[in-house]
């Protein structure tokens, strides 16, 4: 092996001492963030578009969001209906077929996915911006003329039963599907996938009829970013979009969500598993919370950063896990704090311990003066990163107008996170991180790591598919 | 704030499709400002000024990759990675992350077939932070055994969670290029064994670190809202005297011509569906072959109205899904030495492997027979460009490509060109590209089958 030699070689070599500088550098002068202009402005259809210039390349990215198409919208008649909606609704119109779409997009370097969730269907779609008046004809087609082809369906149906499958053979989708469970309750929050009797029961005329009374101009979005003129793009927009028939909107479906109200353990045994897939968490608040800030900056001191105190714990001190995370996930009517870490079975019960360790010390004491600051700097740093990406200035600009926050969301984030306080921090953990009552979810080898797991509270087996089982 | 001039010059082409006539657009070539050059320490240094956001990407890549792995330490060369993270002489142990997260940053790094890179995107007024962190860690990595026994036992984890306790175990990676590849330093896993991974001492350690992480097998990329001027002087400042070192001779990483198909058929433990995975050697990056190759990948696996996709999806209803490309962690800049194609498809049961490979098959018998159409190729030239578009958006997208032209090419100005054998691939080309390279011998196939266990009952 020659390179082990002169790799032998190599290390009798001294490194010369040289001079180097033993701190860190100060910053500079901050440079200016010149956020893009973001113009709203109306269809008279009802329409609201949303237009932010940032040609940093030749493209536009586009979301046009269904807020009245949510999981919850028609769940008692037809469970899962808006997602297997969203997968279809681009598998042909009543003017193109689903094979013309695919090739229209390829032809404007574009594409055009649809995805629903519990607050509403989303359109997100790109292309060479010379294209833009092309992608709005194609995005308008679909959000009012989706055919829904009997063989589209079938397939969709097929296909999506089986990917389910799949899915239950993955510990990351089972441990989701189960807490999402365990969190929500029989709230439509705790929707991840629908059954396979729900999804081979629908049919053409119950797909067209939802599209028809819940994708309507008069409660949608439409955001687009990029390398655009706001006139001319509005003049295609409005072309494009003009001929859409607003509707009545349904009352919102989606009910208030049950507080938990003890600890739980729910477990899926997955027989075979080298690891324990573990997510811990509990109901939160709704996006438009006053405690939103302090909450996502608790996070990001306990296990939402790189940093952080959880994976400085669990990690680099103690060599459980890979890459340990936790976040706090809001939407309308609530949401929901997480911590996931997947461990090796032999530190199941070790890894409990100090997740409920490090959530009780959010709690219990201040954090640290150094801590919030890197935290607000983390913020509002990686903010402005965001904000620099078609994709995440679409996305933010998206979510003001989902959940229907001040306009001034986007300039006023980093008064509102550098006003944080330690003591804000704390008293939102406290009221939140809220360990007595947690859902513990693991996904495991229950014969392997049980002994681990019962002094935590009590538990609930499950088999990948969700039933309960008895061991 | 100054904007990335773009101008599209859009010419009407008559093509002759009977499908449509689409006007196909050729951009005036892209202009990204390239500053390059080496310190005498032989460090390569690319600077690139973009100030659309108050925001600056610092990235080393270093040439080292799984590759150059030795034998009995699969695994190696990503484990090293984690060891960057564990302080030096001024940072202490995963330190450089509080520095840069406290400083409004993020930051990470990769291992790669033939590159390691670390980076940080940080806000541009803190560019000299991630020079310093960059620096130090360069110059004077600490390496301590206690250290070294905890990214054992985070990288064992790491493996856990992405290969052993998943289905399929990442087959279409690590038990394809096994099988593809007859030269260890190519076929090896690069993940790593968990026993050769925790059998790493700290002298593997601090032999790598001398070996591959000097100024002199390195390139630094700064991309973002900068003066290059001041860039310049911090560079000089904090990377001018780190020492080089001599770097050994480059491993062999030729691949002898693969004769005959290679099938292997495996069996899963934790999968509920079978899965198969095909790859196929590619020409050299070089070579005239390249770019109608990279084309052809585009049409074959490229997006949902490629040929493969609708053929095996959509008309036969045979599989699920269908992933894949021409390298299977990057693009067609960020590698050197031998490459496949590879593409994975999960189907359904009831049908065979020998089902999918004959669809498969058909579709590029039709190719080799007839081509593909005018149409095709524009689009194809269309997506290929909005795709590359998409890769250099961010400063981040834009430092990966700038790094990866200067580390294998030395030439980091070919990004504003990079496009161009591209866009003049013909039909002819493709098909000939076709006929070459996309024949059975050239190919292995792996089928992945759930081993026989008790049927699932169905419900919530």
């Amino acid at each position: 092996m020659k390179n082990l030699l002169i790799t032998f070689i190599l290390a009798l070599v001294v490194t010369p001492a040289i001079a180097q500088q033993k701190t860190p550098p100060p910053p500079g002068a901050a440079r200016p963030l010149n956020l893009p202009k973001i113009t709203e402005k109306k269809l008279a259809n009802g329409l609201t578009v949303v237009l932010a210039p940032l040609p940093n390349v030749p493209k536009v990215t586009t979301v046009l969001t269904f807020r009245s198409a949510t999981t919850a919208s028609d769940r008692q008649a037809h469970p899962g209906i808006a997602q297997i909606a969203a997968a279809v609704a681009n598998e042909g119109t009543d003017t193109r077929t689903s094979k013309q779409i695919k090739e229209e997009l390829r032809s404007m370097g574009g594409t055009l996915n649809l995805g629903s969730d519990a607050d509403s269907t989303t359109m997100n779609a790109t292309s060479l911006s010379e294209f833009s008046a092309r992608l709005f004809d194609l995005m308008s087609d679909v959000a009012q003329h989706p055919s829904f082809p009997e063989t589209e369906v079938k397939l969709a149906q097929e296909n999506t039963i089986q990917q389910i499958r799949a899915g239950r053979a993955d510990p990351g989708f089972l441990v989701n599907e189960r807490f999402q469970k365990a969190v929500f309750g029989d709230h439509p929050y705790s929707f991840v996938v629908p059954d396979e009797k729900s999804i081979s029961a629908l049919t053409r005329p119950d797909l067209r009829a939802f599209v028809t009374r819940y994708y309507l101009p008069n409660a949608s979005h439409l955001i687009v970013v990029g390398d655009i003129d706001v006139d001319r793009t509005f003049a295609e927009i409005e072309k494009a979009f003009g001929g859409w028939k607003s509707g009545t909107v349904p009352p919102d479906d989606n009910p208030p969500v049950p507080k938990r109200e003890k600890r739980q353990i729910y477990f899926v045994d997955r027989p075979g598993s080298v690891q324990s897939a573990i997510y811990i968490g509990n109901v939160s608040i709704p996006r438009k919370d006053k405690d939103y800030f302090a909450i996502r900056t608790a996070d990001t001191i306990y296990g939402g950063s790189f940093y952080s105190r959880l994976t400085r714990n669990i990690r680099e001190s103690k060599g459980y896990t890979y890459s340990p995370f936790s976040n706090s996930n809001t939407r309308a009517k609530t949401g929901s704090v997480m911590t996931g870490a997947f461990v090796r079975n032999e530190v199941t019960g070790p890894t409990l311990l100090e997740i409920f360790y490090e959530l009780d010390r959010m709690r219990v004491l201040p954090v640290t003066d150094e801590e919030l600051s890197a935290a607000k700097e983390f913020s509002t740093g990686n903010f402005s990163v965001e904000l620099a990406s078609q994709q995440g200035l679409a996305g933010r600009i998206n979510t003001v107008y989902t959940y229907d926050l001040d306009k001034n969301f986007i300039n006023d984030f980093r008064p509102k996170i550098e006003a944080l306080t330690a003591a804000d921090i704390q008293k939102a953990a406290a009221k939140y991180f809220d360990t007595y009552r947690a859902a513990i979810v693991i996904v495991g080898d229950w014969e392997k790591v049980k002994d681990q797991v019962v002094p935590f509270g009590d538990v609930t087996i499950y088999d990948a598919e969700g039933n309960v089982i008895t061991k | 704030m100054r904007r990335l001039i773009v101008i599209c010059l859009v010419m009407v082409m008559m093509l002759t499709s009977t499908v449509s006539r689409s006007p196909v657009a050729h951009a005036k070539p892209l202009n990204i400002p390239v500053v390059y050059y080496k310190l005498p320490n032989g460090l390569k240094v690319v600077i690139s000024e973009d100030h659309m956001a108050p925001v600056v990407t610092v990235a080393v890549y270093y040439n080292v990759g799984f590759r150059l792995e030795l034998k009995g330490r699969t695994g190696f060369a990503h484990l090293f990675e984690h060891m960057m993270f564990q302080g030096s002489a001024n940072v202490k142990k995963f330190e450089h992350a509080k520095f840069v997260e406290a400083n409004g940053g993020s930051l990470n790094g990769h291992t790669d077939f033939d590159y390691t890179n670390y980076f940080e995107t940080l806000p541009s007024n803190r560019v000299e932070l991630g020079l310093w962190l960059e620096s130090d860690r360069m110059r004077s990595l600490d390496i301590s055994e206690e250290n070294l026994k905890n990214q054992q036992a985070v990288v064992s984890e790491e493996v856990r969670v992405n290969v052993l306790n998943q289905p399929y175990q990442f087959f279409e990676w690590i038990s394809l290029w096994e099988n593809a590849f007859t030269n260890w330093n190519n076929s090896h896993n690069g993940y790593g064994e968990l026993s050769e991974i925790n059998a790493a001492t700290i002298d593997d350690v601090r032999n790598f670190f001398k070996t591959y992480y000097s100024p002199n097998n390195a390139v630094l990329t700064i991309v973002g809202d900068v003066d290059v001027n001041e860039v310049k002087k911090m560079v000089e400042k904090h990377f001018a005297s780190i020492a080089s070192q001599p770097l050994p001779a480059r491993a062999d990483l030729t691949e002898p011509p693969q004769t005959k198909e290679k099938r292997v058929s495996q069996t899963d433990k934790l999968a509920n569906l079978p899965a198969l995975a095909t790859g196929y050697h590619l020409p050299p990056q070089n070579s005239a072959d390249f770019p109608a190759m990279a084309l052809l990948v585009q049409i074959l696996q490229g997006d949902d109205s490629s040929r493969w996709y609708q053929r095996l999806v959509k008309e036969k209803e045979l599989t699920l899904d269908l992933t894949g490309g021409l390298n299977y962690f990057g693009n067609e800049f960020d590698y050197t030495g031998p490459m496949i194609m590879t593409t994975r498809t999960t189907y359904k049961p009831g049908h065979t492997a020998d089902d999918v490979i004959r669809e498969m098959d058909a579709v590029i018998a039709d190719i080799v027979a007839k081509g593909v159409t005018e149409k095709e190729l524009a689009d194809a030239k269309v997506r290929y460009r909005s795709n590359f578009y998409s890769q250099v958006e961010g400063s981040f997208g834009k430092t990966h490509l700038l790094s990866a032209l200067a580390l294998f090419r030395d030439d980091p100005q070919q990004i504003n060109s990079l496009l161009t054998p591209f866009e003049n691939v013909t039909a002819a080309q493709v098909k000939a590209a076709a006929a070459k390279y996309l024949v059975a011998t050239n190919r292995t196939v792996i089928d992945r089958v759930p081993e026989a266990k008790a049927q699932p009952k169905s419900g919530q």
